[in-house]
C-alpha cells in the first residue's frame, strides 16, 4: 500500500500550511506575553496571505483527479473556493486585531484558521465521510468563535444558539448521508441509484443541513441573533466564508450525486430561493441594528446565489462562484466597517451612524462602496454578480425566478439607501461632528482600503475573474 | 430463525438463576444484625459527608470535557493498529503527525492552566 | 437473520425521538441529549448498511467512528458553552436565554 505521491501533498497544500500556521499561532500564544500578542493577528493575516500566494504559485491543479483513495478531488472548483476562503480569513484576522478581548488571545486566531481549514476540505471533499468531517471541522470552531466573549451575555447566547441549530441540522444532514451511503453502497460521491421519491427525500434531508450553513429560509433563525451577538469580525466571517463553503458543497453534492433528478431538486431550490430572498429582504426593512440588517441582507443574498444553483448549468455554477467572490469582498467590508464603527462609537444602532460622513469621510466612503455593491449598483462587483446570476436563470428557462430576483433587488435597494441616507444626510444633533472622529487603526485601514478597491476592480474588470470562475465551473460537467 | 438465539437465552436464564439462588440462600440462612452504620451507603470505607446529590464544582466538568476530547482519539488508534504492518512507514509517519497535533493541544491546555485544580 | 428493515425502523424511531427531544425540551442539556440520540440513530444506520451491504468495504464502519469522534467534540463545546452561560445567568432553560429577538 504505497498510497503516497507528490500530487497528494499538492492537493492539500493549503490545508497542511493552515495547520502549521495554526500550531505556530498556538505556540507563540504560550510564549509571547502581554502587548506582544497583538502581533498574533499580523502573524495570522500575513501567514494566510503567504499560503494563498504559495498555493497560487505551486499548488495549481491540472486535470481534475481524485486523491487519497477518492476522499478529495483536486480540481479548479476546489481551488477557486479555497482562495475565496483564504481571502476571507485574511480580512477577518485583520478585523479581529483591534477587538478588545479577542485580539490578544491566540485561540481566536487558531480557531479561525481551523475553520478555514475545514472549509478548504469542504470545497474539495468527494466522499461522504470526508464531507461530514470537513463540515464539522468548520462548524465547531465557529460555534466557539461566535460565543467567544464569555463575559458578554449576548456573545455566549449567540454561540449557544448557533451550536444548537448547527448540531441539529448537521444531524439531519448526516442522517441523509447515512441513507445515501446505504442506497449507493459506497461513501464516495457517485451518482445516486434509486427511485425519485427516495431521491427527493434525501434531497430534503441534505437541504436542511446545507440550508443552515448558507442561512436559507426557513433555516435562517439562528442568523440574526448569532450575527448580532457574536464579535463583529466573526459575524462577517460567518456570513461570507462559511456561506461560500455551504454553496461549494451544495454545488458538488447535487451535481455529482443527483444529476439525473436535476429538474426535481432545481424546483425545490427555486422555491427555497424565492422564499429566502423575499423573507430576507422584507425583514431587513424593519431593522434598527446594523448587524441585524446585514444578517437579513445576507439571508437575501443567499437567495440570489441559489438562483445560480437552480440554473445548474455551466454559466449557473460560474455565476455562483463569481457572486460569492463579489459578495465576500463586499460583505467583509460592510462588517469591517460595522466593527470599526462599533469599536469607536460603542453602538451598532443605525441611528448612531448619523453624521458619519463628517466624523470619518474615509469610513463613510467605504460604506458607500460596500452598500451600493450589496444593493447591486454599477460599477461595483455586486452589479455584475447579480446580472450573471439572472442571466444564468433566464438562459435555462427560469424566467419567473429571475423576475422575482429583480423585484427583490429593488426592495433591497431601499434599505441599503436608507442606511446611506443616515450616513451622508443626517447630522448629530447640536454637535460638531468633527470633534468625534472615528479613529481607524492600521489593520482596519489596510483591510478596508484593499476590500473597497477590490470591489471596484471586480466590478469594472470582471472578465478575468469570470473566466476563472468558468474554468472552475467546467469541472462539474 | 429464532432457534439460533436459544443458546443465549439458556445462558441468560442460567446466569440469572444462579445469582438469584445465591442471594436468596444468603438471605434465608445468613445471620442478620442491623445497625444505622450498616444502612449507610458505602463510600470506599470513608464516612459519608453530606448527601450524595449535592452540586459538583464546575471544575469536574472541565476535567471531564478535556478527558473526553483526548480519550476519543483512541478510536482512531485501534483500526490503525490492526493494519499497522500493511501501512508501513507512511502509516507510522501519519500517526506521529496526528499524535504531534494532539500533543500541541495538550501542551496548550496545560500551559494555559486548564489542568490546574485551583 | 434479522432483516435490514428492522434496523432501519429502529434507527428512524430513535432519530424521531431525538428530534422530538431537540424541538420540545426546554433544558439545554436535554436538547444536547436529543442531538446525541439523532447521531446514534445515524450510527445504527451506518453499521447495519455496512453489515448487510458489502462487509468487505469498511466505509460504513469508518464513517461511524468518525461520527462519534465528532459527536464528542460537539458535545464538549456545547457543554462548555452551557456551563459558561449557567455561571452568569443561573439557568439552563433554552427559553430563558433570549436577550435577542427579532
Amino acid at each position: 500500500m504505497t498510497a503516497y505521491n507528490s500530487t497528494m501533498i499538492l492537493a492539500i497544500l493549503p490545508e497542511i500550511l493552515l495547520l502549521v500556521l495554526g500550531v505556530l499561532v498556538l505556540l507563540f500564544d504560550v510564549v509571547w506575553k502581554g502587548e506582544k500578542r497583538r502581533a498574533l493577528g499580523w502573524l495570522t493575516a500575513g501567514g494566510t496571505a503567504l499560503i494563498s500566494i504559495v498555493t497560487l504559485l505551486i499548488g495549481r491543479p491540472g486535470e481534475p483527479q481524485s486523491v487519497f483513495g477518492g476522499m478529495l478531488r483536486f480540481d479548479w472548483l476546489g481551488f477557486a473556493f479555497k482562495q475565496i476562503f483564504l481571502l476571507g480569513a485574511i480580512a477577518t484576522a485583520l478585523f479581529m486585531m483591534d477587538i478588545e478581548k479577542l485580539s490578544r488571545r491566540g485561540q481566536a486566531y487558531a480557531l479561525l484558521l481551523t475553520a478555514t481549514l475545514g472549509m478548504s476540505l469542504m470545497a474539495s471533499a468527494a466522499d461522504l465521510v470526508m464531507l461530514y468531517l470537513a463540515i464539522e471541522t468548520t462548524s465547531i470552531p465557529l460555534y466557539v468563535l461566535a460565543g467567544f466573549l464569555l463575559d458578554d451575555d449576548r456573545s455566549a447566547e449567540a454561540g449557544f444558539k448557533y451550536l444548537l441549530f448547527g448540531a441539529m441540522t448537521s444531524a439531519v444532514l448526516l442522517y441523509g448521508f447515512s441513507l445515501l451511503y446505504g442506497f449507493t453502497g459506497t461513501t464516495s460521491l457517485t451518482s445516486f441509484v434509486g427511485s425519485l421519491p427516495l431521491a427527493l427525500g434525501l434531497v430534503f434531508l441534505i437541504v436542511v443541513g446545507l440550508g443552515f450553513k448558507i442561512s436559507a429560509v426557513p433555516f435562517h433563525f439562528w442568523a440574526p441573533d448569532t450575527y448580532e451577538g457574536s464579535p463583529t469580525p466573526v459575524a462577517g466571517f460567518l456570513s461570507t466564508a462559511s456561506k461560500a463553503a455551504g454553496f461549494a458543497v451544495l454545488l458538488r453534492l447535487f451535481l455529482t450525486a443527483f444529476p439525473q433528478f436535476v429538474e426535481q431538486w432545481a424546483a425545490v431550490l427555486a422555491v427555497l430561493a424565492t422564499v429566502t430572498m423575499t423573507v430576507g429582504n422584507l425583514l431587513a426593512l424593519a431593522q434598527k441594528n446594523i448587524k441585524r440588517l446585514l444578517a437579513y441582507s445576507s439571508i437575501a443574498h443567499a437567495g440570489y446565489i441559489l438562483i445560480g444553483v437552480v440554473a445548474a448549468s455551466k454559466l449557473g455554477v460560474a455565476s455562483v462562484i463569481f457572486y460569492l467572490i463579489a459578495y465576500l469582498l463586499t460583505n467583509l467590508a460592510a462588517f469591517g466597517i460595522a466593527a470599526a464603527f462599533g469599536r469607536a462609537a460603542g453602538s451598532d444602532e443605525i441611528a448612531s451612524y448619523a453624521g458619519l460622513s463628517r466624523r470619518s469621510p474615509g469610513l463613510a466612503f467605504a460604506m458607500l462602496v460596500a452598500f451600493l455593491s450589496l444593493a447591486g449598483m454599477p460599477p461595483f462587483g455586486g452589479f455584475i454578480a447579480k446580472v450573471l446570476v439572472f442571466t444564468a436563470a433566464v438562459e435555462t428557462g427560469w424566467v419567473w425566478l429571475a423576475v422575482v430576483g429583480v423585484v427583490n433587488s429593488i426592495i433591497g435597494l431601499y434599505y441599503y439607501l436608507t442606511v446611506l441616507k443616515v450616513v451622508y444626510l443626517y447630522r448629530m444633533e447640536g454637535e460638531n461632528e468633527e470633534q468625534y472622529p472615528i479613529p481607524l487603526t492600521r489593520p482596519y485601514a489596510l483591510a478596508l482600503t484593499t476590500l473597497s478597491i477590490a470591489i471596484l476592480v471586480i466590478g469594472v474588470l470582471f472578465a478575468p475573474w469570470f473566466d476563472s470562475a468558468s474554468l472552475a465551473a467546467l469541472n462539474l460537467f | 430463525m429464532l432457534l439460533e438465539y436459544i443458546a443465549i437465552g439458556v445462558l441468560l436464564f442460567l446466569a440469572t438463576a444462579v445469582a438469584a439462588i445465591a442471594i436468596f440462600l444468603g438471605e434465608l440462612f445468613g445471620p442478620k444484625r442491623k445497625s444505622d452504620k450498616k444502612a449507610q451507603p458505602y463510600e470506599s470505607g470513608m464516612l459519608p459527608i453530606g448527601p450524595g446529590t449535592r452540586r459538583m464544582p464546575v471544575r469536574f466538568y472541565l476535567i471531564a470535557v478535556l478527558f473526553i476530547l483526548f480519550d476519543i482519539e483512541i478510536v482512531f488508534f485501534l483500526p490503525w493498529a490492526v493494519v499497522f504492518r500493511q501501512l508501513g512507514l507512511f502509516g507510522l509517519i501519519e500517526m506521529i503527525i496526528f499524535i504531534g497535533i494532539l500533543l500541541v493541544g495538550y501542551i496548550y491546555a496545560w500551559k494555559k492552566g486548564a489542568l490546574e485544580w485551583e | 437473520m434479522i432483516p435490514l428493515s428492522w434496523y432501519l425502523v429502529l434507527s428512524a424511531l430513535l432519530f424521531s425521538i431525538g428530534l422530538f427531544g431537540v424541538l420540545a425540551r426546554r433544558n439545554a442539556v436535554a436538547i444536547l441529549l436529543g442531538i446525541e440520540l439523532m447521531l446514534n440513530a445515524v450510527n445504527i444506520n451506518l453499521a447495519s448498511f455496512w453489515r448487510y451491504g458489502n462487509p468487505a468495504q469498511m466505509g460504513g464502519q469508518v464513517f461511524a467512528i468518525v461520527v462519534f469522534a465528532v459527536a464528542a467534540a460537539e458535545v464538549a463545546v456545547g457543554l462548555a458553552l452551557i456551563i459558561s452561560i449557567y455561571r452568569r445567568r443561573k439557568t439552563v432553560l433554552a427559553e430563558e436565554i433570549d436577550l435577542m429577538k427579532w
